[in-house]
């Protein structure tokens, strides 16, 4: 007997060591990355920065809850939320069938649009009239690839293993324009050396069959009212001109590209 | 360079972080060792079943996924007990407490193999000459079995202790922040990724050339009057 005290006792003491009192329900709590820029990412002093925080700060203004970030490394983020270490991520986590799955989102809070890059002044234009008979790289898979498919069927589409492959065939002139993220496309290649010739061609390319509903906050699974809450502040700081304030620290267009999906 | 004095109170904090978790773990899995060695030499066939247990299990099984399992596993095991009995609603685990216990569990299970080697390499006639001379059990210990173990163990545990070290570079996925973890954060804000893991790499190098000095000091202390053939 003195010894099941003893073990009840003991265990007892180190659940109230590392049990922490709740205080979930006042204080909003959000997951972010904080090694992702220009999204999330770490200063020198430690303090986090990025599009993804200034939004994140925004929405708990905009909703009147007290936030607190909780930096989280990626790969842990969906079982930490699932585990309440936190109650929203504001990670750049884009909406996906297979995480709508295991956590619900709210509407998306931007949606860099695809883009084509050529080089500059060429003769032909963006359309699809303009691309035919043009060879068009992109990178393989459900996304571009689905789109150029769809878009330019009378184009040749080339396919490629990795987006840095059709950068570099784009500036050896192997391929006459190229289709990819407008955000990657600028900081991954317009922005270098190699892309000094080149620049956008025509407009923004959105499209939710083939590139989804953006990137969204992600809740748990039954928190209807944090997840309408929250994309209901989102609308809200488009309207109000806090998000372009946002969005103009860090991007020359706006990333939010267009309606938002669930209209 | 200029970088890496940018963000040295970053990885000051992480240097720190880890040290921290490093010794408090390695408390946590002496206390383990000990008493498993002394389960596993025992008499009570249930302390040697259990402490058999212990080892196989915890020796199996990836360290990521036990601590994983602690930490998220745990922690939804823990509310959902808390919401069926109605005792409390949501605990934190906190990723300290988690991650020094999974790991100085998971290193308890070697060091249990390691002290129980020390003290079985102790001749046995030296404790039976203990006990025929009247000694209680405490001063045989403290006296005989203690400072040969010790001697015996060191070599083991000094390998324990290293691989305890780089393992605790695991708990960054519960989000703790300890050196990996800043140094990752770090090269991935500033695109500098390489700088940062060099750095951490002559941090972790760092860590163990000093383990290794006091524990070869250590070595030398307990092996005082023991000769060597030359």
């Amino acid at each position: 007997m003195i010894r099941r005290t003893f073990l009840t006792t003991a265990l007892t003491a180190a659940l109230a060591a590392i049990a922490i009192p709740a205080t979930a329900q006042d204080v909003l709590r959000i997951g972010v990355e904080g090694a992702y820029p220009p999204f999330s990412s770490t200063s020198s002093d430690g303090t986090l920065v990025g599009f993804d925080i200034d939004i994140a700060k925004a929405l708990c203004a905009e909703i009147e809850r007290e936030c607190e970030l909780v930096q989280q490394e990626w790969d842990g983020m969906i079982p930490a939320l699932k585990a309440q270490k936190f109650d929203a991520i504001v990670a750049s986590m884009s909406i996906t069938e297979e995480r709508k799955r295991q956590i619900d989102f709210t509407d998306k809070y931007y949606q860099t649009p695809a883009r084509v890059v050529a080089p500059k002044d060429p003769d032909f234009e963006g359309t699809p009239e303009g691309l035919a008979g043009k060879r068009i790289g992109v990178q393989r898979g459900a996304t571009h690839q689905c789109y150029a498919e769809k878009m330019f069927p009378d184009s040749e589409i080339v396919l490629y293993g990795s987006q840095d492959e059709v950068f570099r065939d784009l500036a050896l002139g192997r391929v006459d324009a190229q289709l990819s993220d407008s955000l990657i496309a600028k900081e991954g290649f317009l922005d270098t050396n190699a892309g000094a010739d080149y620049a956008f061609l025509g407009g923004d390319h959105l499209d939710i069959e083939c590139y989804g509903e953006g990137v969204g906050i992600a809740v748990r699974q039954g928190e209807e009212e944090l997840r309408d809450a929250l994309s209901a502040a989102i609308l809200a700081i488009r309207e109000n001109g806090t998000y372009a304030e946002i969005n103009d620290k860090y991007f020359e267009f706006d990333i939010y590209g267009g309606r938002p999906a669930s209209e | 360079m200029d970088l890496i004095l940018e963000y040295q109170s970053q990885l000051i904090d992480g240097t720190l972080m880890t040290i921290k978790l490093a010794l408090t773990s390695l408390v946590i899995a002496l206390v383990f060792g000990l008493l498993g060695a002394w389960a596993k030499l025992s008499s009570n066939r249930l302390a040697r079943r259990l402490a058999g247990a212990y080892t196989t299990i915890v020796r199996g099984v990836p360290d990521l996924v036990l601590i994983l399992l602690v930490f998220y596993g745990g922690q939804v095991t823990l509310n959902n007990i808390g919401v069926m009995t109605g005792l409390w609603g949501y605990v934190e685990v906190s990723q300290f407490a988690a991650g020094a216990c999974t790991i100085g569990v998971i290193f308890g299970a070697y060091f249990t193999e390691t002290f129980r080697g020390a003290i079985m390499a102790i001749p046995r006639g030296q404790i039976e000459a203990g006990i025929s001379c009247g000694m209680p059990r405490s001063l045989i210990f403290r006296h005989i079995i203690w400072p040969q173990m010790v001697r015996y163990a060191l070599p083991g545990f000094t390998n324990n202790w290293l691989v305890q070290l780089k393992t605790t570079a695991l708990v960054s996925v519960i989000g703790l922040q300890d050196l990996v973890y800043n140094a990752f954060t770090a090269g991935r804000s500033t695109g500098m990724l390489f700088t940062f893991m060099a750095a951490a790499f002559v941090i972790y190098l760092m860590l163990t050339a000093i383990s290794d000095v006091l524990l070869r000091a250590l070595e030398r202390y307990y092996s005082r009057g023991v000769v060597r053939a030359r």
